[in-house]
């Protein structure tokens, strides 16, 4: 087993991680399967079991092997969520918890801007705002509560990340 | 080498203590050693899952022996989070089972009503992956996650996690020892205020101080230690494959069963780790004692009430007994010991092998024990 430390990989919390471009950071990214938009979530992969885990971990919990960097697509179906109404301090309440199963294996935790009729094995996106993930159905107005909800930000700054991520959507959308 | 026994039980009254913790633990570990007629035990065991932020004590093994007044005694401290009581009578029986000691004193307890809701709350946040906290991960806030998942796969409503809180309540109303002597209504629990959606207040246990402790000895006593089982799981729920039941207690479960030599169907009481209402029914399946998907018939059904076919939490668990963390793995054990000795006062069933269930953190070091009458 190498327990070589693999290069490029965050251990530990908060792990947030950054918004990355969808191709691998180990392969050229191919213009035509891979728009300049797509984001995707860091992750690491487990050459020895296959796992993933997302955000990267340096070691696989599950053989210890020393995991390469990677990245999984920033969607994928609700395997759980919750409304907590008594969050820790630093939290707002009520604070959207799910976890979601990425498109490319990983389970995902994030926060969300509400979970009136989400339901289990719902399609959801998943964005970084500030370097936190956030849940959203593909709704614009989800997006629009989404980036509402944010307190701490200035008028503009909503707006304007409001702008960017009905752009998106208008892109994403065929 | 031969069987491990039990010999002797003692807990305090659960519930808000004015005593200090090393109190409380004299206090339960005195009454075990009277009940097992000994002096002076070869070793003693300790369980607290976090005495230096709850109540700023450290080396505490040390400090609860010298307190007992035991300081000649070898002791040590074991800790598992909220399963440390069981992984304390698990060290207890290994010692003894190696030959290494003949009389083993465990005594498990937790002090933390005297600190505010949210700081106790932070504290027991510690034992979750650190990841996953910095999102505001809490213990009912995971718990919810699991419960949502368990109920969509199950088909079980918000009326049979509720069941269980009424059932555990009416069973804490007659055990003297519980933090919760009052029964409360299904409409109760239904409408008490949410915490975790889909989880209320009356669905999650208190926050609880109390102390338990037993003796275990290589002699023959009437109750054996037939089984001792642990399992283990992720700290991050997100590397989890399964969410509809915890492998650290199906593991623990097939460990204990095989020690045992028997299976599910001879156990004919349980305490299970119901530190969320939802929790009972899963650990009931989780631990083979109920079918897959089948935990809330049976509750509904009463077949785990104190009269029923498996009497479930007859303490009144950890909802209505209460939740004193590091106490409480040795407090279901003290419950079985008790019941199985005829000793349950107001709340006695009928049966000869008894099966305690301790979860750890959110489910990563789970204990199945079984103890069997002789």
């Amino acid at each position: 087993m190498s327990v070589a430390k693999p290069p490029n990989i965050e251990a530990g919390p908060p792990s947030a991680g950054a918004v990355v471009d969808a191709a691998p950071a180990t392969a050229p990214r191919d213009p035509g399967t891979a728009p300049a938009w797509a984001a995707a979530i860091a992750a690491s992969h487990c050459a020895r079991c296959g796992r993933t885990c997302a955000p990267p971990a340096r070691y696989c919990p599950d053989d210890g092997s020393a995991m390469t960097p990677t990245t999984v697509p920033a969607h994928g179906e609700v395997v759980s969520f919750t409304t907590l109404y008594s969050p820790p301090t630093g939290f707002a309440s009520p604070l959207h918890l799910a976890l979601v199963e990425l498109s490319g294996g990983a389970k995902f935790f994030c926060h969300g801007a509400g979970t009136k009729g989400l339901r289990l094995g719902a399609r959801v996106t998943i964005e970084a705002v500030d370097d936190i993930y956030y849940f959203s159905t593909l709704s614009l107005a989800g997006r629009a509560a989404l980036f509402w909800r944010r307190r701490a930000e200035t008028a503009t700054g909503r707006i304007s990340a409001f702008a960017k991520s009905a752009a998106k959507l208008l892109q994403r959308t065929p | 080498m031969g069987d491990v026994y039990i010999s002797g039980a003692a807990m305090t009254r659960v519930g808000r203590r004015e005593e200090s913790l090393p109190d409380l633990m004299a206090e339960a570990g005195r009454g075990a050693l009277a009940a097992a007629g000994l002096e002076r035990p070869d070793a003693l065991v300790i369980s607290a899952m976090n005495p230096e932020e709850f109540v700023g004590e450290g080396n505490f093994a040390s400090h609860v022996a010298t307190h007992l007044g035991l300081a000649r005694v070898p002791s040590l401290r074991i800790e598992t989070a909220t399963s440390s009581g069981a992984a304390a009578l698990f060290a207890a029986y290994a010692a003894l089972k190696a030959g290494l000691h003949r009389t083993v004193l465990v005594v498990g307890g937790e002090k933390m009503t005297h600190l505010p809701t949210p700081r106790v709350s932070e504290v027991i946040s510690r034992s979750i992956d650190p990841h996953e906290r910095s999102y505001g991960a809490t213990m009912p806030a995971l718990a919810g996650l699991v419960a949502r998942a368990w109920m969509g796969k199950t088909g079980a409503s918000l009326r049979d996690i509720s069941v269980v809180a009424v059932k555990n309540h009416a069973n804490g109303a007659k055990n003297p020892l519980a933090h919760y002597r009052e029964p409360v209504s299904l409409e109760t629990v239904l409408e008490s205020r949410l915490v975790a959606d889909p989880l209320r207040l009356y669905h999650c246990c208190p926050i609880s101080d109390g102390a338990a402790a037993v003796v275990v000895r290589a002699e023959r006593t009437p109750v054996r230690i037939a089984g001792i089982g642990q399992g283990s799981d992720y700290l991050a729920l997100r590397y989890r494959d399964v969410f509809t039941g915890f492998r650290a207690t199906r593991q623990a479960a097939r460990a204990a069963y095989r020690m045992a030599g028997f299976g599910p169907e001879r156990v004919g009481v349980a305490e299970l780790h119901d530190a969320f209402a939802p929790f009972e029914l899963i650990s009931m399946e989780d631990t083979g004692l109920a079918p897959s998907g089948k935990a809330a018939r049976m509750v509904a059904h009463g077949e785990t009430a104190l009269d029923g076919r498996l009497p479930v939490n007859p303490s009144g668990g950890l909802k209505a007994r209460g939740h004193p963390l590091g106490g409480t793995g040795v407090a279901q054990v003290v419950e079985l010991y008790w019941q199985l000795t005829g000793q349950a006062t107001g709340r006695q069933v009928s049966a000869r092998v008894g099966l305690a269930q301790s979860i750890g953190g959110l489910a990563t070091s789970n204990w199945v024990t079984l103890l069997e009458a002789a």
